[in-house]
C-alpha cells in the first residue's frame, strides 16, 4: 500500500491525475473503518490532511466551506443553525476533530449527517481536477446513488458553497442514542425568508438524500398566506398534512437500525416538529 | 482507613498510561497469533487444509483441533469446549485453527489461506426451535437428547398448591429479556512464554485460578509447570470469567515455537467470545391475599444458552433462586431450562441470571397491585424479606436494609407525590444480590480466598490471588491491611493475581472479593498486628497488650518501621496469613449449592423518564438509587460501582441487544451495537445504606452487581407511568413503545411482549420441606464462618436457638 502525503493542492491534483484509482484520505473516519474491517484494501492512498487550501472557511452572507473543514471548526464558525446542530451530533469530540465536510460529501452516504442540510441550504459543491479545472455541481445533482458522488476520475471536492439562509432552520435526527450513532432517520428544514424558499430534505430515508418537494410547496403556500416575514401559526390539520407529505416522500428500507415503517412514522413526527420550529422563527 | 473515600491505589497508573495491560506486553522475539473462526453457524468440519498457510513466509506455526483435542469448560459438568474445534463448529466465531507469525498481518493472511471444508447443518437460532427435535443433529452431543435442551431443573419448596388455594387473587404473566454483551473497554488479550519447561501466561482475565486449571488440563501439564498472571485489567463484567480459547492457544503455540506468543482479540471477536446475558423467556404465576401478601409463586424460565455450556448450569438456577431472598414467598415452585442454539455462548454478565427474573417479578407484582387496587410500592413493601430470616428454599438472610433503601429513594424522589402528567413518569423497583457464591466452581473444601502479609525493612507487602478488574479490589485490600496496621492505603505494597507468588483467590466474579479476600486480609493483618504489638509491648515493658495503640503510622511509642524491626528481631521473618471459607449454608437437597451466599446486598431504585408518545423515544432524566452495602470500606468506590451498575442497566433497558440475523451476529461492532454514552447518562442520586453485616469485613457486603438489577424494571415501570403501556420485553425500544400505544388506541391490551410460554418438558419437581423460618442454622455448622468483632446477631456461635435473633444496630444512611 502506497500512501502519498502531498503538501499542496496542486501536488494532490497531480497525484490524482496520474492515478485516478487512488483513494483520498481526509479525516479517515470512514476509510480507516473500512480498512480495519477488511472491506477496503486500496493500493494507493492520497492524504489531503495537509492541504491548507481545503481548510478555508469564509462565513458571511455567502458561505465558502473548504472540504477539509472539520466539524469542530464548522461548529465554531458557521451560523446556519441546522448545520451547527448536525455537526454537534456527529460522533464524539475526537471524531468531530477528524471528520470533514468533504469526507461527508465524498463518502456520499444517505446517512451522512450534514448532507440533508446541504440539500436544504441549496448548496453548490465545487470540485476540481488537473484536467478540467473547477466544476460546480448543485447539491441536487451530487448524489447519483448511495455512496456514488458526482465525482469524475481525478477530481477532488474543493468546497461547498451556500447562501446564509437566516434563523428559520431545523435539523432533527432519530437514533438509538444522542451521539456516536448512524441516524435511523434525519430531517433538515430551511425556511429562507429573504429568498422566499422552503426546503425539506431527508437523510437515511432512501438511497440518497431525498427532498420532500410536495411538502415544500405546501409550506411555502402556508407562509405566503401570512407573509414571509411573519411567524406562522399552525393548525393541527396543517401540521398533519405536512407530516404526511414529507413521510410520503421517504423511501425507507428495513435494516439493522430500524424498520421502514418506523422510519416513515418518525419522519412524519420530525416533519411536524420542524415545521413548528421553523414557522415560529421569523 | 475503613470508611474513607480514598482514590484507587492503581488509579494514577491507569490514567497516566503507566499500567501494563496484556496487549502492552512486548517481549523479545515475540510472535503474534490470529485465530481462524467459523463462518457458518452450524456445520461438521470435513477437512482443514493448512498447507498454503504454512508456506507463507513469516508463519512459524499453524495448529488445528488435532493439536488441542482435550475439552474444557468452566464447570466440571460441562466440559464441552475445545480450544480449537476439530469436528464441528457451533456458532459463527467458533475457533478452529490458529497461526503464530512474525506479525499480526502475516498471521491474518495465513488464517485466510487455511481451507476448511464443511458439511452444513441446520442452524438453531431460537429457544422455540431448540425445544423441537433437531433437524439433523443436536448442537451438543452430551445431553443425549434428540432436541437441544442443555439442562432442566425443577423444585417445589413448601406446598404451592395450598398457597394458590389460599390466595384471593392469582395472576400469570409472560416476559422476555433479550441478551446483551459486556462491552468492556479492553479487548481480551493474552501473552504466553515457554521457558525451562514452564508456561507463563499473562492475561486479561477475571480469574487466574480457573485459567490455570484449564491450561493444566488441556496442555496436560501439572499446575506446578504453569504460571498465570493477571495483567492490568480493562474491564470484565463477567465476560472474562471463563477460560478462553486464545489463552490456551497462545500457550500451546509458545510451547511449539519456543517463542513468546501474543493474541489480542479484535472487537468483533470479543462479541463472539461473549458469555454475556442469556436471553430468557419467563412465565410467572403468583397468588396474593386481598391485602397483597404473596401466598405462592410459580416461576418458569427458558434460557437461550448459545452454543456451549459455560456457566449455564448455574445460570439456570440464578433465574429462580434469588426470588425468595427478595420477597417473602411462603411457597415457591421453580422450573428452569437452558437450551443450546447456534449463537455465541452466553454466561455470566453483571447480575448473572438475576436481572431477567428481577425485571419479570417487579413488573408482575406491579400488575397484580393495580389489579387488586393496591399501591404497587405498598404491595411490594408488605412482602419484603426480613433481616435475619431464612427463605422457603433455605437461603439464609442476615443483614437486610431493604426498608431503609426504599424509604430513602421514595423520599428523595418524591415518588408518592409525583406530578401525574402524560409523557413523564416514575418507576420503583428493588433487588438483592449475593456477596460471593457460597460454593466454588469445582467441589473442594479449601478456602475461597487467602492473603499473606510480609513485613520487613521495605514495608508491608500483601499477597493475594484476587484480580482487580477495575472494581477496586486492590484498593480494598490495601485499605483493610492499612486499617489493621495503623497505616495509609498507599503504604501497602500489593502483589495480586499471580499463581506463582500469591495464595489463592477464586477471582473477580459473583461479587465475592471484598467479602472473601477482605475477610482473609483482616485475619492476616490482625495476626501481623499481634506480632508487632507483642514486640513493642515487650520493649515498653507493658503487659496489657490492649494498651498498645496501633494507629497513625505508630505502634505504641514506636514508629511502624521501628516496631517492625523490633518484631523481626524477636520473631525472625515476619509473615502472616489469613483465609476465608464461606459457611456451609445451603439447604439439605441436591442443587442447593447455587444461591447461598454468606450475605445478600439490597437495593431500591426510583427512575424518572420522559417518554415521547409520538416517536416512542424514552429518555431517562433522573435516577435515585439506595444500596445496602453493609458497610462502605471505600464509599467512593462503592458509589462508582453503584453508578456504573445504573449506567450498564440503562443500556440494557433501552438499547443493548445481542441479536442475530441468518445465523450471523447482527452488529459485532461498537458503532452498531448501541450502548449509552455520557450524553444518555442521567442525573444520579446515590445513597449508601449501612447495615453492618455480621460476617462481612467490617460489616461490608457487595456493591458491583446488585444495584444493576432494580434499574431495568424501574425504567420500564416509569414508562408505564408516563404512557400507560406495558413493555413486557427488554430492551424497551421506540418501535415497541409505538406498537403498544397503537394497541392501546385500538382498545386492545396496551402491551408489547411475548404472547406465550413454550411447552418445556421440565422434570418432576424435587419436593423440599421448607425450614423453620426462625432457624438460621443448618446442621451443626457454625452459621458464621468469620464473625467480625462487635457485629452480628446475638445467637452467633451459641447453641440452636428457636427464637430469631434480635435486630441488628439501626442502619446508618450516608
Amino acid at each position: 500500500m502506497r500512501v502519498s502525503v502531498p503538501k499542496s493542492l496542486d501536488a494532490a491534483l497531480g497525484l490524482l491525475a496520474e492515478d485516478p484509482q487512488a483513494v483520498v484520505l481526509a479525516g479517515g473516519t470512514d476509510l480507516m473503518v473500512a480498512i480495519n474491517f477488511g472491506r477496503a484494501r486500496p493500493e494507493h492512498i492520497v492524504s489531503i490532511a495537509r492541504l491548507a487550501e481545503l481548510k478555508e472557511l469564509v462565513a458571511g452572507e455567502q458561505v465558502l466551506c473548504g472540504a477539509g473543514v472539520t466539524y469542530t471548526h464548522l461548529l465554531q464558525r458557521v451560523r446556519d443553525r441546522a448545520l451547527v446542530d448536525a455537526a454537534r451530533t456527529v460522533g464524539s469530540p475526537q471524531i468531530r476533530n477528524a471528520g470533514t465536510i468533504g469526507g461527508n460529501l465524498g463518502t456520499c452516504s444517505p446517512a451522512g449527517d450534514t448532507l440533508p442540510i446541504l440539500a436544504a441550504l441549496d448548496a453548490t459543491i465545487v470540485v476540481v481536477s488537473r484536467r478540467s479545472g473547477e466544476r460546480r455541481v448543485p447539491f441536487s445533482d451530487w448524489m447519483r446513488g448511495p455512496k456514488q458522488p458526482a465525482l469524475e476520475p481525478g477530481e477532488l471536492v474543493l468546497r461547498a458553497e451556500w447562501e446564509e439562509a437566516g434563523p428559520a432552520q431545523a435539523f432533527l435526527k432519530a437514533g438509538t442514542r444522542n451521539a456516536m450513532v448512524i441516524a435511523v432517520a434525519s430531517l433538515a428544514m430551511v425556511v429562507d425568508r429573504a429568498r422566499r424558499r422552503v426546503r425539506v430534505a431527508l437523510g437515511s430515508a432512501g438511497p440518497t438524500i431525498i427532498r420532500a418537494t410536495a411538502a415544500e410547496e405546501m409550506a411555502s403556500g402556508l407562509i405566503e398566506e401570512v407573509g414571509w416575514e411573519r411567524p406562522l401559526t399552525l393548525t393541527e390539520a396543517a401540521r398533519a398534512r405536512f407530516a404526511d407529505l414529507v413521510a410520503a416522500a421517504a423511501r425507507p428500507i428495513d435494516d439493522q437500525r430500524g424498520t421502514g415503517a418506523y422510519r416513515r412514522h418518525v419522519i412524519g413526527v420530525m416533519a411536524s416538529r420542524a415545521l413548528q420550529r421553523t414557522g415560529a422563527a421569523a | 482507613m475503613v470508611g474513607k473515600p480514598v482514590p484507587k491505589v492503581d488509579g494514577a497508573g491507569k490514567v497516566t498510561g503507566q499500567a501494563v495491560y496484556a496487549d502492552d506486553i512486548d517481549l523479545p522475539r515475540m510472535l503474534h497469533c490470529k485465530i481462524l473462526r467459523a463462518q457458518l453457524p452450524h456445520a461438521r468440519i470435513l477437512s482443514v487444509d493448512t498447507s498454503a498457510a504454512r508456506r507463507i513466509p513469516g508463519v512459524k506455526a499453524v495448529i488445528t483441533g488435532q493439536d488441542l483435542p482435550i475439552r474444557f469448560g468452566i464447570l466440571p459438568v460441562t466440559q464441552d469446549e475445545a480450544a480449537l474445534e476439530g469436528e464441528k463448529v457451533r456458532y459463527v466465531g467458533d475457533p478452529l485453527a490458529a497461526v503464530a507469525a512474525i506479525d499480526e498481518e502475516t498471521a491474518a493472511a495465513a488464517c485466510d489461506a487455511i481451507k476448511v471444508e464443511y458439511q452444513e447443518l441446520k442452524p438453531v437460532m431460537s429457544i422455540e426451535a431448540a425445544l423441537k427435535e433437531a433437524a439433523d443433529e443436536p448442537i451438543q452431543s452430551y445431553p443425549k437428547r434428540s432436541d437441544n435442551i442443555h439442562r432442566m431443573v425443577s423444585y417445589e419448596f413448601g406446598d404451592v398448591a395450598a398457597g394458590f388455594a389460599r390466595a384471593d387473587h392469582v395472576r400469570e404473566d409472560v416476559f422476555f429479556f433479550q441478551g446483551s454483551t459486556h462491552l468492556p473497554m479492553e479487548q481480551h488479550s493474552a501473552v504466553a512464554t515457554y521457558a525451562g519447561g514452564r508456561v507463563t501466561l499473562w492475561s486479561s482475565t477475571q480469574v487466574v485460578h480457573y485459567v490455570h486449571r484449564a491450561l493444566s488440563k488441556v496442555l496436560e501439564l501439572p499446575m506446578s509447570r504453569i504460571r498465570v498472571i493477571g495483567a492490568a485489567h480493562g474491564g470484565g463484567f463477567g465476560g472474562k470469567t471463563d477460560p478462553f480459547a486464545h489463552e490456551i492457544v497462545v500457550a500451546k503455540l509458545a510451547m511449539l515455537t519456543g517463542r513468546p506468543v501474543k493474541c489480542t482479540l479484535t472487537r468483533e471477536e470479543v462479541f463472539y467470545a461473549h458469555r454475556g446475558r442469556h436471553p430468557v423467556l419467563m412465565w410467572v404465576k403468583t397468588g396474593v391475599t386481598r391485602d397483597g401478601r404473596v401466598t405462592a409463586m410459580h416461576f418458569r424460565s427458558a434460557l437461550d444458552g448459545g452454543a456451549y455450556g459455560s456457566y449455564g448450569a448455574a445460570s439456570i438456577f440464578y433465574t429462580g433462586t434469588l426470588q425468595t431472598v427478595t420477597y417473602d414467598i411462603p411457597a415457591y415452585k421453580f422450573e428452569g431450562a437452558r437450551v443450546f442454539t447456534n449463537k455465541a455462548p452466553c454466561g455470566p454478565k453483571r447480575g448473572h441470571g438475576t436481572p431477567q427474573p428481577r425485571f419479570a417479578v417487579e413488573m408482575h407484582l406491579e400488575k397484580i397491585a393495580r389489579e387488586i387496587g393496591l399501591e404497587p410500592v405498598e404491595l411490594k413493601r408488605r412482602n419484603f424479606v426480613k433481616p435475619f430470616s431464612r427463605a422457603v428454599n433455605w437461603l439464609r438472610i442476615t443483614s437486610c436494609g431493604l426498608e431503609e433503601c426504599t424509604e430513602k429513594v421514595l423520599t428523595a424522589s418524591g415518588y408518592a407525590n409525583r406530578k401525574r402528567q402524560p409523557g413523564r413518569g416514575m418507576g420503583f423497583a428493588i433487588s438483592t444480590y449475593m456477596s460471593g457464591a457460597g460454593t466454588a466452581i469445582y467441589w473442594n473444601d479449601m478456602p475461597h480466598s487467602e492473603v499473606q502479609l510480609k513485613v520487613d525493612r521495605t514495608g508491608v507487602t500483601l499477597f493475594c490471588g484476587a484480580m482487580d478488574i477495575g472494581q477496586g479490589s486492590d484498593s480494598v485490600l490495601a485499605q483493610i491491611a492499612a486499617e489493621e496496621l495503623g497505616l495509609e492505603a498507599r503504604d501497602i505494597h500489593l502483589v495480586t493475581a499471580d499463581t506463582d507468588t500469591t495464595p489463592i483467590d477464586l477471582g473477580s466474579y459473583s461479587s465475592r472479593v471484598t467479602f472473601m479476600a477482605g475477610n482473609a486480609a483482616v485475619e492476616a493483618a490482625r495476626k501481623m498486628r499481634a506480632l508487632l504489638v507483642a514486640a513493642v509491648a515487650e520493649r515498653m515493658g507493658v503487659t496489657d497488650l490492649e494498651e498498645i495503640d496501633v494507629a497513625d503510622g505508630r505502634v505504641g511509642e514506636f514508629s511502624f518501621e521501628d516496631a517492625s524491626v523490633l518484631a523481626e528481631e524477636k520473631f525472625g521473618a515476619l509473615a502472616s496469613a489469613g483465609s476465608y471459607k464461606p459457611p456451609r449454608i445451603g439447604g439439605p437437597f441436591k442443587g442447593s449449592g447455587v444461591g447461598p451466599s454468606p450475605a445478600y446486598s439490597y437495593s431500591a431504585c426510583v427512575v424518572q423518564v420522559a417518554a415521547d408518545a409520538r416517536t416512542g423515544i424514552v429518555t431517562v432524566e433522573r435516577v435515585w438509587i439506595a444500596h445496602d452495602i453493609g458497610r462502605a470500606i471505600n464509599p467512593l468506590l462503592v458509589e462508582g460501582q453503584v453508578e456504573g451498575s445504573v449506567y450498564m442497566a440503562l443500556g440494557e433497558a433501552l438499547m443493548e441487544e445481542q441479536v442475530y440475523r441468518q445465523g450471523l451476529h447482527k452488529w459485532p461492532s461498537m458503532l452498531e451495537y448501541k450502548s449509552p454514552t455520557f450524553l444518555e447518562t442521567p442525573e444520579m442520586h446515590t445513597f449508601l445504606v449501612e447495615t453492618d453485616d455480621p460476617e462481612g469485613p467490617y460489616g461490608a457486603k457487595e456493591a458491583g452487581q446488585g444495584p444493576l438489577l432494580p434499574v431495568i424494571p424501574a425504567v420500564n415501570l416509569a414508562l408505564q407511568d408516563a404512557l400507560g403501556v406495558w413493555i413486557d420485553e427488554i430492551p424497551v425500544t421506540p418501535e415497541k413503545v409505538l406498537r403498544a400505544l397503537e394497541a392501546k388506541a385500538k382498545g386492545e391490551p396496551p402491551r408489547f411482549g411475548p404472547r406465550g410460554f413454550p411447552s418445556v418438558p421440565y422434570p418432576e419437581p424435587i419436593l423440599v420441606e421448607p425450614p423453620d423460618p426462625a432457624d438460621l442454622r443448618v446442621g451443626d455448622e457454625l452459621e458464621l464462618a468469620f464473625p467480625m468483632k462487635g457485629g452480628g446477631p446475638p445467637s452467633a456461635g451459641a447453641g440452636r436457638s428457636p427464637s430469631p435473633p434480635g435486630p441488628p444496630r439501626a442502619p446508618r444512611v450516608r
